[in-house]
């Protein structure tokens, strides 16, 4: 009798607990090493094929032109085996889709026959957020379940309590929008015609939705019918027997490439986001400590994140586990067979009830943002132990923390619309030990995401673009400084119903720099409403085309009469906007690298060449002195300049025990802002380890309780 | 004998190599005595003739002392202490907020204090900027590197 997949999956993990392989010899690539390469090399190019064709199918532009659409091959028991170019970090979620169907029973009942597609967007069981949206179906061969296809889309819009998809304040998870758990979409490869209508009424622009289903569903049945072919060529035994093989083969090139290119020890990085919820606004701490085994294993331990709450800016287990494997496949095993293989040799401890593991599902995840925080600074570990190796061309500050704007109403056609503009892909890349960070280069989740045309956000939202501009001076100063994101200004045009919001983070520095360079500005947005717009372009008057070089007196504000806000962090609820309105959105910037006072003098006249630094800059941050006029630099001056910085550094610096003392004393009188003092008194009261350190660090008797920040305010009668 | 020549890793540690260099070397598998390379050309550069043990970061090195111990040094010569041990612990601390961070931050861009705060650490040797933690207030000092020396030197046998 053939096994369940419920028996083969409590196997598969019986067999990696006992053997610490996946596969305990590899005998097909003993044997004949051409014929095993040559069927991964067939399998990579019908996920790849299945990605380049299911792009063309939506009418997407997230999967069109963005590249927000992965596709993967998976066992029977839902591990990857081979995947496509694209979203990263959702081969794990979608394996972990597939793992959750089976162990709840899905094998008997509603079953998987041929042709069923089953569609999931709720994070907690795989994926980020509800517009992570994947399709898996099922391989069948001769009566036997031989693996799976499946692939996913980051849709634009999901039917939430605001448009977008990425709703900024959500409380609990039914602000978010429609979530469909492991549902069955299609049999026969048939699309079910009742759960079309449900989206075609439950969201604001279903035709996102509805086209990525089909392009999912395409791709998945290219994969199925492609692996048909192979296992008639192959064999099946063989088929099945490689498909393990292939995630060993990874395990083992990933537990030698650790022990060859890591240093053993513990790195820490900590990330940060916020919670901005009315009234209860909390940082949120997200620390990594990635240990190094001697015997060449990875642990990722996040004991002390902050606890889940109801807030956006928390993840799920996939999605942590999903960001781990997209952090070391770029980091670390980027030549090697991208497939489950990667993460059999790491550890992962994500305390439960954190805000990266939570105990509830009612918690909402719109914007998993400490988990993507937490993920991040993983790969900045990675980076210190690459230095530590001495292979510098390797290692890296943080990527950017991105934002972007969201819309909804009746759009320029008069259809209901929703959406969120994502060029906010194309943020500015980290700094490295070698090289300035790229400018609009894209965002870690995705290696190959970009920020799209102009002309195909016009054409989905109804506000036009009066500038898209390399935010000048955006990247994390440095050495070698981070690269710099996109700004861009928009005019509401074309529509008199339309809600703006805007999705970001807290007024925080966005990502953190590494070894003595700065880190990126922190997010905001300007929205300036019931502007002279009409009257200027009447009048032919000059309009603002970006924020020019100072962002304290941006252009727009100088130019345009308006009530104008700022909206620090750059996270704000969707409000009605009305013609002629002027907002902003950023991408975000990646941190720098290294004192700045070290960079090179040729570096910042190419940057100044090409407007993205400022004079300003150059001579209060770099202390380089460059005339305006001629261009050049003064050398003996600069050098003035940069002993002088060093002068101040040590007149104002203070010694790390005397500074010591004096904080001792600012936590002892509760003198911490609210915000921080939430979060602090959250992760004593959640991680003993944290708890620990902290005492051990301030030198406080075991004794000492944190006072509840909050405690006064409900004394009120 | 290495597998890159010295002068492209001494390009490397020294900020001459060319893009397409860069390009090669991360291209290419990783170098197994890349680690002995680079303590090499790094112990030529430095001044002092204390052996090193490992490159920590940017400017700072563990280095094994004649009398046995194994401390931080800043290439400044600057000592930090036992390598066990924070070096942040040893270094010129200073908290970067309200005036401070719009002398380098402009406009918004600067963060709220009450969410985020910078703390720059300095080497009292030589001013250099070693470290800027991104934390708020009253956050303990990040111990970034906590190295298995034993380990390293295992492997190095």
């Amino acid at each position: 009798m053939m096994m369940s997949l419920k028996d083969r999956l409590l196997e598969r993990d019986r067999r990696m607990a006992e053997l610490g392989r996946y596969e305990e010899k590899l005998e097909l690539k003993e044997r004949d090493p051409i014929r095993f390469e040559l069927l991964y090399s067939k399998m990579v190019e019908s996920v790849t094929s299945a990605h380049e064709v299911a792009r063309r199918v939506s009418a997407s532009p997230m999967s069109r032109e963005l590249g927000e659409i992965i596709f993967g091959l998976y066992t029977p028991e839902g591990d990857a085996v081979a995947l496509s170019r694209g979203l990263l970090i959702h081969v794990k979620t979608m394996s972990r889709m597939i793992k959750w169907m089976i162990e709840n029973g899905y094998e008997d009942d509603p079953g998987f026959a041929e042709g069923d597609h089953y569609f999931n967007n709720d994070p907690y069981i795989g994926g980020a957020h509800c517009p992570d949206q994947m399709i898996v179906t099922p391989i069948w061969w001769e009566g036997e379940l031989v693996g799976w296809a499946g692939g996913l889309t980051h849709t634009p819009e999901t039917g939430g309590s605001e448009p977008g998809g990425f709703i900024p304040f959500a409380r609990s998870r039914f602000d978010e929008g429609l979530f469909l758990p492991c549902v069955k979409v299609a049999e026969n490869d048939k699309i079910k015609r009742d759960l079309e209508v449900l989206v075609e009424r439950g969201i604001r622009s279903p035709i996102y939705w509805l086209t990525d289903n089909r392009a999912k569903i395409t791709g998945s049945q290219i994969i199925r019918e492609d692996v048909k072919g192979l296992i008639g060529q192959f064999g099946v035994d063989y088929f099945a027997k490689a498909c393990r093989e292939y995630i060993e083969d990874t395990r083992l090139a990933a537990e030698q490439r650790i022990r060859k290119v890591l240093p053993p020890g513990t790195y820490r990085e900590v990330s940060w986001r916020g919670s901005m919820m009315p009234g209860d606004e909390t940082l949120l701490h997200g620390p990594v400590a990635m240990t190094v085994t001697r015997e060449g294993r990875l642990n990722f331990d996040y004991e002390g994140m902050s606890p889940a709450g109801r807030h956006p800016f928390q993840g799920t287990l996939p999605t942590i586990e999903g960001l781990v494997m997209n952090v070391v496949i770029q980091n670390l095993f980027y030549d090697l067979k991208h497939n489950e293989g990667v993460l059999l040799n790491i550890g992962l401890n994500v305390p439960k009830g954190s805000a990266g593991n939570p105990s509830s599902i009612f918690y909402p995840t719109a914007l998993w943002g400490i988990t993507y925080g937490a993920g991040l600074a993983s790969g900045q570990a990675i980076s210190r132990a690459y230095y530590a190796k001495g292979y510098r061309e390797e290692v890296h500050a943080t990527s950017a923390l991105s934002s972007a704007y969201t819309a909804g109403g009746l759009d320029q056609y008069g259809r209901p619309f929703g959406a969120h503009n994502f060029e906010f892909a194309a943020a500015g890349l980290f700094a490295t030990a070698v090289m300035d960070g790229l400018d609009t280069a894209g965002v870690e989740f995705n290696p190959e995401g970009e920020m799209g045309d102009a002309e195909i956000w016009e054409q989905m939202l109804p506000p036009v673009y009066l500038s898209r501009e390399i935010h000048v001076d955006g990247g994390g100063y440095g050495k070698y400084r981070g690269g710099n994101g996109v700004m861009s200004l928009y005019l509401v045009s074309g529509t008199k119903d339309i809600d703006i919001g805007a999705f970001g983070a807290a007024p925080i520095y966005s990502a953190p720099g590494l070894m003595g360079g700065y880190p990126a500005g922190a997010l905001y947005m300007w929205v300036g409403s019931r502007t002279n717009m009409h009257r200027l372009i009447a009048e032919g008057r000059p309009i603002p085309s970006g924020e020019g070089e100072d962002p304290a007196h941006p252009d727009f504000v100088e130019m345009v009469e308006a009530r104008w806000e700022l909206i620090p962090g750059a996270n704000r609820s969707a409000q009605p906007a009305r013609e002629g309105d002027l907002f902003t959105a950023m991408t975000g910037d990646g941190g720098g690298f290294g004192d700045p006072i070290e960079r090179d003098p040729e570096l910042i006249l190419r940057d100044l060449e090409n407007q993205v630094t400022t004079h300003w800059t150059a001579r209060h941050v770099y202390c380089v002195a460059i005339d305006p006029e001629t261009m050049e630099v003064d050398v003996a001056a600069t050098e003035q300049l940069r002993r002088k910085q060093r002068e101040e550094r040590r007149s104002v610096g203070m010694p790390a025990q005397q500074y010591k003392a004096r904080e001792r004393e600012t936590i002892l009188r509760g003198d911490l802002a609210k915000p921080t003092a939430r979060m602090f008194h959250a992760v004593l009261g959640s991680s003993e380890a944290f708890r620990r350190a902290f005492l051990e660090f301030w030198g406080l008797p075991e004794s000492w309780e944190m006072t509840d920040p909050d405690r006064d305010d409900e004394e009120v009668e | 004998m290495p597998e890159y020549p010295d002068e492209l890793i001494r390009d490397l540690l020294r900020d001459g190599l060319s893009s397409e260099e860069l390009e090669g070397l991360q291209r290419q598998d990783k170098d197994e005595d890349r680690f002995e390379q680079v303590l090499r050309l790094e112990q030529e550069r430095l001044e002092w003739p204390e052996r090193i043990l490992l490159c920590l970061q940017a400017h700072l090195y563990v280095v094994e002392k004649d009398d046995g111990s194994k401390v931080v040094r800043c290439d400044c010569g600057q000592e930090f202490g036992d390598y066990q041990r924070n070096w942040k612990e040893s270094a010129l601390v200073f908290e970067r907020a309200g005036a401070d961070a719009d002398a380098i931050y402009r406009g918004p861009r600067v963060a709220d204090p009450d969410w985020s705060i910078l703390r720059e650490f300095y080497c009292p040797g030589c001013a250099t900027q070693l470290d800027v933690e991104v934390v708020p207030r009253g956050y303990p000092f990040i111990f970034n590197v906590e190295l298995d020396l034993g380990a390293v030197e295992l492997r190095r046998q």
